[in-house]
């Protein structure tokens, strides 16, 4: 055995075939993207020309479109982290308390979103929204607040946030799974040992759960923040980026100017700055999430 | 230069409005004219040629009504003719069929026939060589009957790249039972069209339905401001094409008022910036909407067995209404071609296809199936056969009496970054509450920087 470690062909041979399907399916795409952000193709198989820069520059520098969607990304993480996780976590601490069958009924009932098409969540969401037809609007009238009605998603004052809570709402289950099975880990003597001290309710949580629960909240943070960046099939279904761009996304974007605008060669210019965005909000989370975690 | 590059559109459209004005005025009474629906395949009906599957990709998916069932009778005819040929069809809605398509003339799909949208649209698939160039001189003639004029949206640099399949024009579709039963006046001018819509709202119903979500259709309606206030079919034309400016023009910044009154009197229903095309079109059909603004080609509402007979018997055409003190008649007409066939160059079977396109765009196929059905207004010369719906005469009647047409949707006529720009102002407009003067603006920096 130790022959075969000491072998470099038998470790070329192992390695290969996995360097080779990273490389035709992560890296070939990387550096054609990367070529065609520097031509001003319209679709793949049009003429183009070599011009540098010259995407980037338009990007950067007078796109606002492209700004308003790293915004609306932002946002929509911020409200992951603010708003989603912190209520995962208060769910899964009361699902933790259940026990028994109520538990696993309530688990399955909450991650039902998250097993149901994107198309159902999104055509269900225009439904209920839907300034004449909606419940919610119909609810509003009930309950004498029809001042309050809008065209949610129609209405570019309000169409952003209603997205941001149909987002929400829609990953809710991801979150509390994941904190769920953190939840689990925790061992109870700690709890009692803490109870046994005095701590009680909100204290006993803030000092217990959520420092034993950090890596997991490290990994959610993340993982939000490069959801939020990628979102793009619930949006693209309910408002296409609209109206007026008031709810347009980084990959929505993307993919209407690369296929409905047939500027394709620019729309490689937004994914390469788009991959780096992403990598970047990687490093930050990690870096400004990371600490030693508690140990126990 | 400008001036014989109008004279001639003009010529040409004054020519097809006569043809198919004669043709209208002849064909009603007289069954001797009626074409016996003949094949022009017949003489090769007994070949023994080999098995070919043919690939059709369409913007039609409802196989069972409208263009969608003339397009599948067409087929079926074909197969019928040509036993040896199966045709695998595949559908999508309007706008993941763009979509899609685009896709696969990024991989050099193999289709043999696509659907193809006149202008900016085809413009990109010619650009990568994926549809074939054709020979109009094969389309004259008695065989196809098309229309003189009608290729303007699939031509590039005076090469034909695809053939129309309907005559496209804006009208408003109106619900005569709402009208009725509400007592409101059935408008004339655009005044009373915002006046109807406020009555309507105060009872409850949406005045006019619209695709708000894809955008298009406040384009062609912001046109057809323009043309009633100017009487100048070419004005917006020329201002996507940099000729004219949508800033500084007085014109343009009176229609851009017209439309935000449209806006601000709330004309359209309150759904109108989430609605696609098929919901804003169920509004109108479950009779929710008392107006719907859109093509000629839904000429088959009224014999659809599928939607509401209190509808289907009340659906009818209303034109674009004029506007007050503007110098254009309700008879200038948003006319165009947009929508077509082309023959994709990477088919694996470019003879059977091309005899399937030709089979299909001859005159007894599409555009006969197309009038008998009522699907829509075909882009040939056809006859009346005397079965026509209510519907579909008043859409003759719009299309024969048009004293001049535009030739083509502004929205369309640029590059597909401008229409891209273009319907995202729009957006912002109705969405955003922006001003008439940044519309223009926006609309002005969509033109300059396509």
């Amino acid at each position: 055995m130790q022959k075969v470690f000491n072998n470099k062909m038998a470790i070329f041979l192992f390695v290969f075939p996995g360097i080779l399907l990273f490389s035709l399916t992560f890296l070939v795409p990387i550096v054609l993207s990367a070529y065609y952000s520097f031509r001003d193709t319209l679709s793949p198989g049009t003429p183009s020309a070599f011009i540098g820069f010259a995407n980037y520059t338009e990007l950067l520098f007078h796109d606002s479109r492209f700004w308003l969607a790293l915004r609306n990304a932002v946002l929509l993480g911020l409200g992951f982290i603010l708003i989603q996780h912190p209520i995962a976590i208060f769910f899964a601490i009361m699902l933790d308390r259940l026990g028994g069958k109520a538990e696993k009924w309530f688990r399955t009932i909450f991650f039902i979103p998250c097993v149901i098409s994107v198309v159902v969540i999104s055509k269900m969401w225009l439904s209920l929204l839907d300034p004449t037809f909606g419940a919610f609007n119909k609810m509003l009238d009930s309950l004498g607040l029809g001042m309050l009605k809008h065209a949610w998603l129609g209405d570019s004052s309000t169409a952003l946030i209603s997205m941001l809570f149909i987002l929400i709402w829609a990953g809710f289950g991801w979150g509390l799974l994941f904190y769920y099975a953190g939840l689990k880990g925790i061992p109870d003597d700690l709890y009692e040992a803490a109870s046994l001290d005095g701590a009680s309710g909100f204290r006993l949580h803030w000092r217990i759960t959520v420092p034993l629960l950090s890596p997991v909240i490290t990994v959610q943070i993340t993982l939000a923040m490069i959801t939020a960046l990628k979102q793009m099939e619930t949006v693209f279904l309910t408002t296409n980026g609209g109206p007026g761009d008031s709810t347009q996304f980084l990959a929505v974007y993307l993919y209407n100017k690369a296929f409905s605008a047939s500027q394709y060669g620019y729309a490689n210019a937004i994914s390469i700055l788009f991959i780096i965005v992403c990598l970047l909000a990687t490093y930050l989370s990690n870096k400004l999430t990371r600490s030693d975690a508690t140990e126990f | 230069m400008v001036m014989n590059s109008k004279s001639t559109r003009n010529i040409l459209l004054v020519t097809a409005l006569a043809a198919v004005s004669v043709l209208s005025a002849c064909g009603g009474g007289n069954d001797k004219n009626n074409n016996a629906g003949s094949s022009t395949n017949g003489g090769t009906a007994g070949s023994a040629d080999k098995e070919v599957t043919l690939r059709l990709f369409s913007n039609l998916p409802d196989r069972k009504s409208g263009q969608g069932l003339a397009e599948q009778m067409v087929i079926d005819n074909y197969i019928k003719a040509n036993p040896n040929v199966k045709i695998d069809i595949e559908t999508l809605a309007e706008e993941p069929f763009k979509n899609k398509l685009k896709a696969y003339m990024a991989s050099n799909e193999s289709l043999d026939v696509t659907m193809v949208h006149g202008g900016a649209e085809l413009n990109t698939l010619v650009q990568a060589g994926y549809v074939k160039e054709l020979n109009p001189a094969e389309y004259e003639g008695d065989t196809y009957k098309f229309l003189p004029g009608v290729y303007k949206s699939f031509t590039f640099n005076d090469k034909l790249y695809g053939l129309p399949r309907n005559s496209d024009y804006e009208v408003i579709y109106y619900n005569k039972k709402l009208f009725d039963d509400n007592g409101i006046k059935i408008p004339t001018t655009y005044a009373e069209l915002l006046e109807a819509g406020k009555q309507f709202r105060a009872k409850g119903i949406e005045p006019m339905s619209m695709n708000g979500k894809d955008l298009w259709s406040f384009a062609a309606f912001f046109q057809d401001l323009v043309v009633r206030l100017t009487g100048d079919q070419n004005l917006m034309l020329d201002a996507v094409a940099k000729k004219k400016n949508f800033t500084g023009d007085e014109n343009f910044l009176a229609a851009a008022k017209l439309l935000a009154e449209a806006r601000d009197t709330k004309l359209f229903q309150e759904s109108f910036m989430t609605a696609d095309y098929g919901a804003s079109q169920n509004l109108f059909t479950q009779g929710r909407a008392a107006m719907w603004y859109m093509g000629s080609w839904e000429a088959g509402m009224a014999t659809n067995d599928k939607l509401p007979e209190d509808f289907r018997n009340n659906v009818n055409v209303l034109k674009f209404p004029v506007v007050d003190g503007g110098k254009g008649k309700n008879t200038d007409l948003l006319a165009w071609n947009g929508g077509g066939y082309s023959l994709v160059s990477s088919s694996k079977h470019p003879e059977e296809a091309k005899k399937f396109f030709d089979y299909m765009m001859s005159a007894d196929q599409w555009a006969k199936i197309v009038w008998d059905t009522g699907a829509a207004v075909p882009a040939q010369k056809y006859e009346l056969s005397g079965k026509e719906s209510e519907l579909q005469k008043q859409l003759t009647e719009v299309l024969t009496g048009a004293t001049s047409t535009a030739g083509s949707i502004a929205l369309d006529s640029g590059t597909p970054k401008f229409k891209d720009d273009a319907q995202n102002a729009f957006g912002k407009f109705f969405a955003g509450g922006s001003t008439p003067e940044q519309l223009l603006a926006d609309l002005q920096k969509a033109a300059e920087t396509q």
